[in-house]
């Protein structure tokens, strides 16, 4: 299917937010899809950004080194169809409103975008949000986020929240076994974090992962 | 303690043999294709790694008869035998595990495999099965294990590892958990080639240009996509797992240095893409092992090589290339969750043939809704495809919905499934409802496997492989006489119950 892209909003030298309409297309918060330069016949995984009460979807990038899609996606005018082809998987949460369940979702870089469709689609959502990034230009959009939710943990910078990983973050912090953890990011922080919590106490099964490659 | 690691010979009523390894779909096949089962080969060196007595017991690949190969595995006496198996050998495998327990009461049978780790308390009630796998990472898991019981009496009641169901009792079962979706896959050893008497997977593989060939210790577990609804690899409790390219480089440069293989083949659902399949293509070429008269291989998916990265490839002596090509109608694709166009098919192979490189098409036909005008388009695009020399073979066989995939769980849902038994999954007939006759899809796999006898198609191939300043002519009597043989089974099998079958 082919979308039209309404706007591209740069967030860093390396990182964008596309914004394509949205076509009727139904998703579930967490879901992803492929997107592609029409006509070019490589598309790549990219997990949805958005709220699913907008009329648009959004969809937050990094600009990979060599990479193809994610730099010719970036130089699309708007107006310019793309290739979309979804949405599908299976990180999304088992939300009931009438349930109080803690979430902990817990990213690195660009693996926060699950999360912001998760915090702007379900208002009320109980959750605490742990950013692992390089540097303040991975802070995408914290506007988004109530202050209090979000921790940003920064590797290379001091004067945040945390200078250091998510890992050494977490390590000191009390994870209750009964909340849901959710990981996406990079695969060397998900095995870390993840033998964290189950040292913490914390059961495989309230565990969810998504992997960027 | 002695572990095992069992594969069973199963023969069918026509004398067709069967694998199951690799989380293959079981077909049988008079001359089958013998597979690594990588994932179990790498269990099977960690666990010998650690000090434990290892049996690589693969009565298929080892060409045993069904009872000499279980006289030999009592008298070997183990303590723990490890099976994989799938949907359409469960029943068979039950029959199995009783046989064996009846005979080595105190053997612990520990199941692996996509079907049982779905259904884990299915394969406890149906057999004397001791500990169902709930996880696919079986090298991880079993290493966690196997020194759990080791060490400790009690392991039935107190195991921590988590990703199993254990047998308690009679009716009490004990589930451990959920199991880590990502490992570190550095952790696991590659495959001990010794270990796994490899020369019995080298020569019987429809994968392989030229032999001796060999299964590489795979790069990616599970896929890096995950979600095309048919396939093994998807679902929510599974993600995937990625090695280094820098190791999996250095058993590439053993086995074509010391072992002396002629191709390797990395079975991972989806090889690597984009920056890893460049740095492992540019490693190839500064070890100088494209240079070592050795092809390599890998699965990929439509959508996934630029040509940059494709030209590399080739540099580095890359050569087969297998690509499901699951339908040719975009609502197909997209019910299947491919994440593709039908317009990428075309100008994707001509980037990996202008370069040299094989591509194997997989195609299926038989989906639940699939009509006579989707099932013309596939045959159609396949026949261009084939006649302009896109793709140099293809593979069609029957979508048979298998171990709880998203495919198979709509097919119950929906009411479409006919199977009630699960050794009428073997992938030799329909099993679901379709809008057509059955007759139908069986004819467009006659039509589809006949490509390879039109004169057009054989002055194509012949152009290719006997192009000047190649080396591809020497297949063209080893690799196409495998190649026939080959569409004659696979014609025989898919086609053997036309005439018998409605819709």
């Amino acid at each position: 299917m082919l979308l039209k892209v309404l706007e591209i909003r740069n967030l860093s030298p390396s990182a964008y937010v596309l914004r394509l309409d949205r076509n009727g297309i139904e998703f579930k918060p967490g879901q992803c899809a492929n997107l592609g330069l029409k006509g070019s016949g490589v598309n790549r995984e990219y997990s949805i950004y958005s709220d699913c009460g907008t009329p648009w979807l959004e969809f937050l990038i990094k600009e990979i080194p060599g990479g193809l899609v994610s730099k010719s996606l970036r130089q699309v005018a708007p107006g310019q169809m793309i290739e979309f082809h979804g949405p599908y998987g299976a990180f999304v949460l088992t939300h009931d409103s009438s349930v109080s369940i803690r979430y902990t979702f817990i990213g690195t870089g660009t693996g926060i975008a699950p999360f912001h469709s998760f915090a702007l689609s379900y208002p009320g959502l109980q959750y605490r949000l742990i950013h692992g990034i390089r540097d303040s230009s991975e802070q995408y959009d914290y506007s988004d986020f109530p202050r209090e939710r979000i921790t940003s943990c920064v590797s290379r910078e001091t004067g945040h929240d945390f200078h250091g990983r998510v890992t050494h973050f977490l390590s000191d912090q009390d994870c209750p076994a009964e909340d849901r953890y959710y990981l996406c990011g990079n695969q060397k922080m998900i095995h870390e974090v993840y033998d964290l919590l189950r040292q913490k106490g914390v059961s495989g099964s309230n565990i969810m992962m998504e992997a960027f490659f | 303690m002695k572990i095992a690691i069992s594969y069973p010979p199963i023969v069918n009523a026509d004398g067709q043999k069967a694998m199951v390894s690799q989380n293959r779909n079981v077909q049988f096949f008079k001359k089958p294709t013998y597979l690594l089962p990588v994932v179990h080969g790498q269990a099977a060196t960690w666990l010998r790694d650690m000090g434990f007595e290892i049996l690589w017991d693969d009565g298929n690949a080892q060409l045993k008869l069904f009872d000499t190969w279980m006289e030999d595995l009592v008298r070997q006496q183990p303590d723990v035998v490890v099976f994989e198996s799938t949907t359409p050998v469960m029943k068979f495998y039950w029959d199995v595990v009783n046989q064996l327990k009846k005979q080595l009461p105190g053997c612990i049978v520990i199941m692996t495999g996509y079907h049982s780790m779905r259904k884990p308390e299915e394969t406890l009630e149906n057999s004397d099965t001791d500990i169902v796998l709930r996880s696919n990472h079986v090298d991880f898991t079993l290493a966690k294990l196997i020194p759990f019981i080791a060490e400790s009496n009690g392991w039935r009641d107190n195991c921590p590892i988590e990703g199993l169901m254990i047998r308690r009792g009679d009716k009490d079962y004990y589930d451990t958990g959920d199991f880590k979706q990502i490992e570190p896959l550095d952790l696991s050893p590659d495959v001990d080639r010794d270990l796994v008497q490899w020369k019995n997977y080298a020569f019987e593989n429809g994968n392989f240009l030229q032999t001796p060939g060999t299964y590489a210790t795979s790069v990616i577990r599970d896929c890096m996509f995950g979600k095309c609804s048919f396939c093994r690899y998807n679902g929510p409790d599974l993600t995937f797992s990625m090695r280094s390219v820098t190791k999996s480089l250095d058993e590439y440069q053993r086995l074509v240095e010391d072992y002396k293989v002629r191709e390797i083949f990395d079975d991972s659902g989806v090889w690597y893409r984009g920056m890893e399949a460049r740095q492992f293509a540019q490693g190839i070429l500064d070890r100088g092992l494209h240079r070592k008269d050795c092809y390599f291989g890998f699965n990929t998916r439509f959508g996934y090589m630029e040509e940059d990265t494709i030209a590399l490839l080739a540099k580095a002596n890359f050569r087969f290339v297998l690509i499901g090509l699951e339908a040719c109608d975009q609502e197909t694709l997209d019910k299947l969750s491919k994440g593709y166009a039908v317009e990428d098919v075309i100008p994707n192979l001509k980037m990996y043939t202008k370069y040299g490189l094989f591509p194997h098409l997989t195609i299926m036909v038989g989906y639940y809704w699939q009509t006579r005008e989707q099932l013309q388009k596939t045959v159609d695009m396949v026949k261009r495809i084939m006649f302009q020399g896109l793709a140099r073979t293809l593979q069609v066989t029957l979508c048979t919905p298998l171990d709880f995939t998203p495919y198979h769980q709509e097919c119950l849902d929906q009411g479409v499934l006919q199977a009630k038994d699960y050794n009428d999954f073997d992938m030799s007939r329909l099993i679901v409802d379709t809008p057509i006759p059955h007759d139908a899809y069986y004819e467009a796999i006659r039509e589809m496997y006949g490509i390879a006898f039109h004169p057009r198609f054989i002055s194509r191939q012949l152009a290719f492989l006997t192009r000047p300043g190649t080396t591809n002519w020497k297949f063209l009597f080893t690799y196409g006489g495998r190649a026939i043989r080959r569409v004659r089974q696979h014609v025989f099998n898919l086609t053997k119950h036309q005439g018998a079958a409605t819709s």
